[in-house]
């Protein structure tokens, strides 16, 4: 009796109760794991810690992968708290193996599943020489986009295969009428000549996708931009296309590329921690050498701030991009 | 001019050879004295030229025969030289015919190019023939010389001893600086005193049984290896061996036996060289008066047996060690080969290591039954007086071993013996603690039993441990105090990452390590450490919600009572360091200490156990939601509804009140029904 009501609601109300239902659940569960420890801390107490940190993004820390899987906001919280955590090794400029970039994973999340970092890592190397070092933003811009649309990319690499091999998928599925007669075109000669497919039909398959697709994916628009560039490309040419193109704003967890490693109230966090080992080390030779990164100070300039807790994602991309970084103290307060 | 010679045997031979000038006089006695010469005296005499300045006048008469001249001496000379006759250095080439001598007891050929002693067979009363010097390469033409008793050949060309059957009388043989290899046929003489076979080709000495008189052997000069038979020359006082091949005491053993040797050289040989040779030799052959002409000291004897032992209990040791050694290779050889099964990185191909290790395997196999699978009294493991090895427990599948202050354990049933009673003693001494060929998973299930048994290890090592992640870093954070740490590449890939030593460093900065697998930590390294990870170590602390942190850390300390009440609790868990350790860093231990590793079993379990309660947690929302929506669906339909039900509840009070009269009886009427 319920159903065909429930089917009636608007897609994005449903999509939001999902969601909302996901994080009930998971909170349920928590405060069953913790009884005894929640109990004496007040479970009010409880749900306003639980939900304040789902918005902060912090609940995902030492999670579980499927619970860090399970909801798009998941997948940006954790792309998210992986940048700001490491984010001072890839301003160190090391370069580093898949394998280590899967570790560091791990520290965050202790079961996270080696076939994504190594796809993720496939789309740096193009799928070439697998034990290839990587930079920091390259790894992790990758894996941006696979973590986070990994089963778009699927669907997508099927799709591709398809083309390659002559089949064209979107005459088996019943598209609508107008765009049916479009896809006829015989392709199957022409693909398997050359490398990649035409940038055209794949570019009308994955629209199709979108169309339908339960999970999350790219903005059309911005496929259209990534595949209009080019006339032929393979499936790595439009992964490594997509995750260099301005698709940190559609998901709104990592800053862009230019502002990679820059996140000053960490970089005044990370000085406090610091001070300690300048205390211990008067050497003045000692101190020099160490202290010679770009914007390292021996002495905090400004008294260390206190980060603020409460900067929801969106809100802290948008003043990003306005501003050179120096915005925290214009920060609107947040509610 | 007069030479003498004697033969120091008790044979006291002179021969005087008087320069008359016309008449050849050779005379020579007999006499049977005890020797107040050495006997060197005697090779001296007999190895060097006779400088006879003598020019004997024999008359060599050309016979018959084309080749053999006939000695003449005059009636005069035959009469008082009757018994002797000195032909040396007369160039001859044979020996001559000797006509009418037959009571000739001396004859001297010395100094001639004879190669073939011939005519004198009818010379039967000879005594002394000298052959010295001559280009003999056969002994032959003795056989009726059956009173000769002094035979000199040396200096000739003989190849082998033979044709001495009936010369039974003999009592010096000197077969010096020829060319024999063997010794041979002399084994009847057993009237022989003196054998002198110096400066020949003899690689060994035996067949020497018969000489029952034998009591001087010269064997100087030649290549001899090793020597038997001596200790059955009853007589036997002095032996020569200088200058030969002998170079271990075994080779020449029988001379232990050989107790009326009092007088032996072996200067010149390699055995000489060596450090041990006066003390073995003295050692083994009491007997001796002199070793290499000098004589043996009480001191000296004293000397040697005192070294002799003290050489076989080092022996002994070095046995046991030895074999002590062997065990432990065997083992930890059949240890690792278990450990590449268990890491499936044996292969059937036929490498050349994958040779070595099936032969050690094989060997372990035979001897694998041989050893027994012992374990140690707890009252043996105090003997920590001795820095020697001590192998504790040795089976074929690990190997448990205290070396001073290293504890070194292979194959994960090494594990166990943290359970055992350690003394004190030996446990307080450990300051290194090693592992090979074990699963760092189950490492970290028995670090907290290490911290309480070796509370003074701080130094560990890892080999072979399948370190893959630097999340199992975490786990060493439960121990008290480690200062080095030393990851060996061999069998630990995490060795291969960039950053595995700063996150050590970040992770178990309350340590204050001072060495990473032998390099110092520095300053800079410290540094460097907390600039890429003191990060993370913020975020996890301060950004994670309260109840997390809860529950991260109640949880384990909540396990940790647990654990400590069970002694044996193999219950592995999230460990986590003690707060109260590092009081100046207090603030950043707990900055780390959500930092755990939990082993992939433990978590997959834990997981398990949370599926449970995921499913009743969904039912239970999925229970709310619907009666959410249920409400919901009221509500909206009330909203949905309730316009209409209040036009109509307003037009119908409105049609009722719009007659006042009527409205008003309805009222009373209503109010008196109701009564």
């Amino acid at each position: 009796m319920l159903s065909p009501e429930r089917l009636a609601l608007p897609d994005y109300e449903y999509l939001a109760q999902r969601h909302v239902l996901t994080y009930m659940e998971d909170a349920v569960c928590q405060l069953l794991e913790n009884k005894e420890d929640i109990s004496q801390y007040g479970i009010a107490r409880f749900f306003t810690e639980y939900f304040n940190s789902v918005c902060q993004g912090t609940h995902i820390l030492f999670r579980e992968f499927s619970f860090i899987q399970a909801t798009p906001h998941n997948r940006a919280s954790f792309l998210r708290a992986f940048w700001r955590c490491f984010r001072t090794v890839g301003k160190n400029g090391d370069l580093l193996t898949m394998r280590e970039y899967h570790c560091l994973l791990q520290l965050l999340c202790p079961d996270f599943p080696l076939e994504l970092t190594q796809k993720a890592a496939r789309i740096v190397l193009m799928d070439d020489a697998m034990d290839c070092l990587m930079s920091f933003s390259d790894f992790l811009f990758a894996f941006q986009i696979q973590f986070y649309y990994s089963e778009f990319l699927e669907s997508v690499a099927a799709i591709y295969q398809d083309l390659l091999s002559g089949k064209n998928p979107n005459t088996v599925i019943v598209p609508t009428s107008s765009s049916g007669q479009h896809r006829q075109r015989p392709t199957s000669g022409e693909a398997s000549m050359l490398e990649g497919v035409e940038a055209p039909l794949f570019y009308q398959c994955l629209e199709n996708l979108c169309d339908r697709h339960k999970y999350s994916c790219p903005p059309p628009a911005l496929v259209k931009e990534v595949l209009s560039n080019v006339q032929r490309l393979t499936f790595y040419g439009f992964l490594v296309a997509l995750s260099k193109h301005h698709i940190n704003q559609a998901l709104g967890a990592l800053p862009d590329k230019g502002d990679l490693m820059h996140d000053p109230a960490l970089d005044e966090e990370l000085e406090r921690l610091l001070l300690p080992f300048f205390r211990l080390a008067q050497i003045p030779g000692l101190v020099n050498s160490v202290t010679a990164g770009p914007e390292a100070s021996c002495l905090p300039r400004t008294p260390p701030r206190v980060g603020s807790p409460w900067r929801p994602l969106h809100h802290a991309r948008k003043v990003d991009a306005e501003s050179d970084g120096s915005t925290e103290e214009t920060d609107e307060s947040e509610t | 001019m007069d030479c003498q010679a004697e033969v120091n045997c008790g044979l006291h031979l002179v021969i005087q050879a008087s320069s008359l000038p016309e008449k050849n006089k050779v005379e020579f006695k007999l006499n049977k004295e005890t020797p107040s010469f050495p006997g060197r005296l005697l090779q001296h005499d007999l190895e060097r030229n006779y400088s006879s300045r003598q020019g004997d006048h024999i008359n060599l008469v050309s016979s018959s025969m084309p080749s053999f001249p006939i000695l003449q001496r005059s009636s005069e000379e035959k009469i008082l030289y009757s018994d002797r006759l000195t032909l040396e250095r007369q160039k001859l080439t044979v020996c001559p015919i000797i006509d009418g001598e037959e009571h000739l007891r001396l004859l001297n050929f010395q100094h001639n190019f004879i190669t073939r002693i011939q005519n004198i067979s009818n010379l039967q009363r000879l005594i002394f023939l000298d052959l010295y010097d001559n280009q003999i390469e056969e002994i032959s033409g003795l056989s009726t010389l059956r009173s000769l008793r002094v035979l000199l050949l040396g200096k000739n060309r003989i190849k082998k001893i033979s044709n001495l059957e009936n010369l039974k009388s003999l009592d010096v043989l000197d077969l010096h600086g020829n060319q024999i290899t063997k010794i041979e046929n002399v084994n009847h003489l057993c009237d022989l005193r003196v054998l002198n076979l110096a400066r020949n080709l003899l690689s060994h000495v035996d067949n020497l049984n018969g000489l029952d008189s034998l009591t001087e052997l010269n064997l100087r000069h030649n290549q001899i290896t090793f020597v038997r038979d001596v200790d059955n020359l009853p007589c036997l006082q002095r032996l020569f061996l200088s200058f030969n091949n002998i170079s271990t005491f075994e080779s020449v053993c029988c001379l232990a036996d050989a107790t009326s040797l009092s007088d032996i050289t072996f200067d010149g040989n390699p055995i000489a060289q060596e450090s041990w040779y006066k003390h073995t030799v003295l050692q083994n052959m009491t007997q001796l008066r002199q070793l290499d002409t000098k004589r043996v000291t009480e001191e000296e004897r004293r000397m040697a047996s005192v070294v002799a032992k003290k050489e076989e209990e080092k022996k002994r040791e070095s046995h046991k060690q030895s074999l002590l050694k062997e065990k432990k290779r065997l083992t930890i050889n059949n240890v690792a080969r278990k450990w590449d099964l268990q890491q499936h990185r044996i292969t059937n191909i036929a490498t050349n290591q994958d040779r070595k290790d099936s032969d050690s395997q094989d060997h372990c196999q035979n001897d694998g039954s041989t050893i027994s699978a012992f374990p140690e009294e707890t009252g043996s493991l105090d003997s920590g007086l001795t820095s020697a090895l001590q192998g504790l427990s040795v089976t074929d599948t690990h190997l448990v071993e205290v070396d001073g202050d290293t504890l070194s354990l292979y194959g994960s049933g090494a594990l166990e013996c943290l359970d055992r009673n350690w003394s004190v003693q030996t446990a307080g001494m450990v300051t290194t603690v090693s592992f090979t060929f074990i699963e760092f998973d189950e490492i970290v299930q028995v670090l907290p039993k290490l911290r309480i048994k070796f509370p003074n290890s701080l130094h560990l090592k890892f080999k072979e441990t399948n370190l893959v992640t630097l999340q199992q870093f975490n786990a060493l954070a439960q121990l008290r105090r480690v200062d080095q740490l030393t990851v060996d590449p061999q069998g630990n890939p995490v060795v291969n990452f960039t950053l595995w030593k700063y996150y050590v460093l970040f992770r178990l900065s309350h340590f204050n390590m001072q060495k990473i697998n032998g390099t110092e930590v520095t300053q800079n390294d410290m540094i460097m450490a907390e600039r890429l990870f003191g990060i993370l170590a913020h975020v996890a602390s301060s950004e994670l919600p309260q109840y997390h942190l809860i529950s991260i850390l109640g949880d384990a300390r909540k396990k940790q009572f647990r654990y400590l009440l069970e002694t044996k609790g193999k219950k592995p868990g999230i460990v986590n360091e003690e707060n109260n350790d590092s009081k100046r860093l207090v603030g950043e231990s707990t900055n780390r200490a959500t930092l755990n590793y939990t082993t992939r079993d433990f978590y997959n379990e834990k997981l398990e156990e949370i599926k449970e309660k995921k499913k009743f947690c969904k039912i239970y929302i999925e229970d709310l939601v619907k009666e959410a929506t249920e409400i919901n669906m009221k509500n909206e339909a009330l909203q949905k509804l309730w316009p209409q039900m209040f036009i109509e509840l307003v037009r119908d009070a409105v049609m009722e009140i719009r007659n006042k009269n009527s409205y008003m009886k309805l009222c009373l009427q209503q109010i008196t029904d109701q009564k």
